[in-house]
């Protein structure tokens, strides 16, 4: 197995691969795919779109053709999800980075593809993405702990159709997600789908709108959510009662 | 009349329940649980009990005879026949129910009938630990851990965790994992 690492988006990230590094080329296409999306919506580059956006130096309507469909995507996100996920910050600031991690994830996976490179796992800032597998065995991934960042809460495999892990919590960077509703004591949500986009915002909406949410996305979705409450009590959904390191 | 009774008892239950389980799936798209039991939204309630075929209280002469609405008494909580004597035409009372076994755990509902039309409709025994009512759709269980997992003795590939910023990267566990190439 071979890594390659590199910071982005005010995080670490990580590629396996199941074998040798694939050619440079392909590794600097990934970290380009994130740079430009970074570039273009980060709210801590003052010359990002979005930044100018906030500023009111930019309107929607002059917005590019990128901006505005990810803007569109968020709001179709946020009526999904009960406004439990939104672009919109109590403050008014159009914020898009609850999509644009995952997005710029989704699109790297394309570019891998498009250019051959198969089975390796994507590690951005606590979000996973998987792509075959390993050696002939599915990839083998855990949810860490948020009470103990050095131990693991539970591990199993992503196969199957199961690519996308995405966890939301309130441990790392403190209370960065906005929460909608006093309704949530969740403060580690974790999310398995079939894609990371569909995980991400899942995981970000169920932190934020407690187990209302939760419910509507296993229904709704189809997903996989594992959810640490306030009290440390632990609901996974039935496939995840499976994993190594649970007990009914 | 006795046998007639019986078979309208064996209907309004089957009946009764098939609202309850059409609300539950409508409620929790919409609403989701706890909600259930405060306030089941009465307006969907009536429109379920409309369109779910063959409903309890229907309104034609033949279903609202007051002796057979109160017959399914043994699992009535209410004298529903309370309003019968001063509308006879009509059916009010509350009915609860048979408790049903299903894959997301034992169902069992309550319906209240006001003059011929269903009112509310209160899940009974879909509960969790704090008595709430709970939506069918709740598929998430309580689960316990059964050790601690360090990391080093659990062969992954890789770990999730809510965003750490890039220093914190340093010190993580996936951190870890990139470096020693596990």
């Amino acid at each position: 197995m071979a890594t390659h690492v590199f910071d982005t988006m005010g995080t670490g990230a990580s590629i396996r691969f199941a074998g040798d590094l694939p050619p440079a080329e392909a590794l600097t296409a990934v970290e380009t795919c994130f740079a430009e999306f970074d570039a273009q919506f980060s709210l801590y580059r003052s010359d990002s779109e979005i930044s100018e956006i906030a500023r009111g130096a930019l309107t929607l309507p002059l917005a590019s053709e990128r901006f505005r469909d990810l803007y569109a995507e968020a709001l179709h996100w946020r009526s999904l999800t009960h406004d439990s996920f939104s672009p919109h910050r109590p403050d008014r600031v159009l914020d898009l980075s609850g999509l644009v991690k995952a997005k710029a994830m989704d699109a790297a996976a394309a570019g891998l593809s498009a250019a051959d490179v198969h089975d390796w796992m994507l590690n951005v800032g606590g979000d996973l993405l998987v792509d075959g597998n390993l050696e002939g065995s599915p990839w083998h991934v855990a949810v860490v702990d948020p009470d103990d960042r050095c131990h693991l809460l539970c591990t199993f495999d992503l196969d199957g159709s199961r690519t996308s892990l995405a966890t939301s919590g309130t441990t790392e960077r403190g209370e960065h997600i906005w929460r909608s509703r006093a309704t949530s004591t969740y403060r580690q949500v974790s999310v398995v789908a079939d894609d990371i986009v569909t995980a991400d915002v899942l995981a970000t909406a169920i932190l934020a709108g407690g187990r209302e949410r939760l419910d509507e996305a296993v229904e709704t979705f189809g997903v996989d959510v594992i959810a640490v409450d306030a009290d440390g009590s632990i609901v996974a959904t039935e496939r995840m009662h499976r994993a190594h390191g649970f007990a009914l | 009349m006795r046998r007639r009774a019986v078979v309208w008892s064996v209907l309004s239950s089957g009946a009764i329940l098939a609202v309850g389980w059409q609300l539950g799936a409508e409620t929790a798209a919409t609403t989701g649980l706890a909600e259930t039991q405060a306030a089941p939204d009465a307006s969907s309630a009536s429109v379920s009990g409309g369109s779910a075929a063959t409903t309890p209280s229907a309104t034609t002469p033949s279903a609202t005879t007051p002796s057979a609405a109160a017959t399914p008494a043994p699992t009535t909580s209410e004298a529903p026949a309370a309003a019968a004597p001063a509308a006879p035409a009509a059916v009010s009372g509350t009915f609860t129910g048979t408790s049903v076994s299903t894959r997301y755990g034992s169902v069992q509902v309550q319906v209240v009938v006001s003059n011929g039309s269903i009112t509310d409709v209160v899940a009974l025994k879909l509960t969790n630990d704090d008595n709430r009512s709970v939506s069918i759709s709740n598929r998430a269980a309580p689960v316990l851990r059964s050790e601690v997992l360090a990391a080093q003795s659990a062969k992954v590939q890789g770990v999730s965790g809510a965003t750490y910023t890039s220093d914190a990267y340093l010190t993580s566990l996936q951190a870890a994992l990139d470096q020693a190439g596990l």
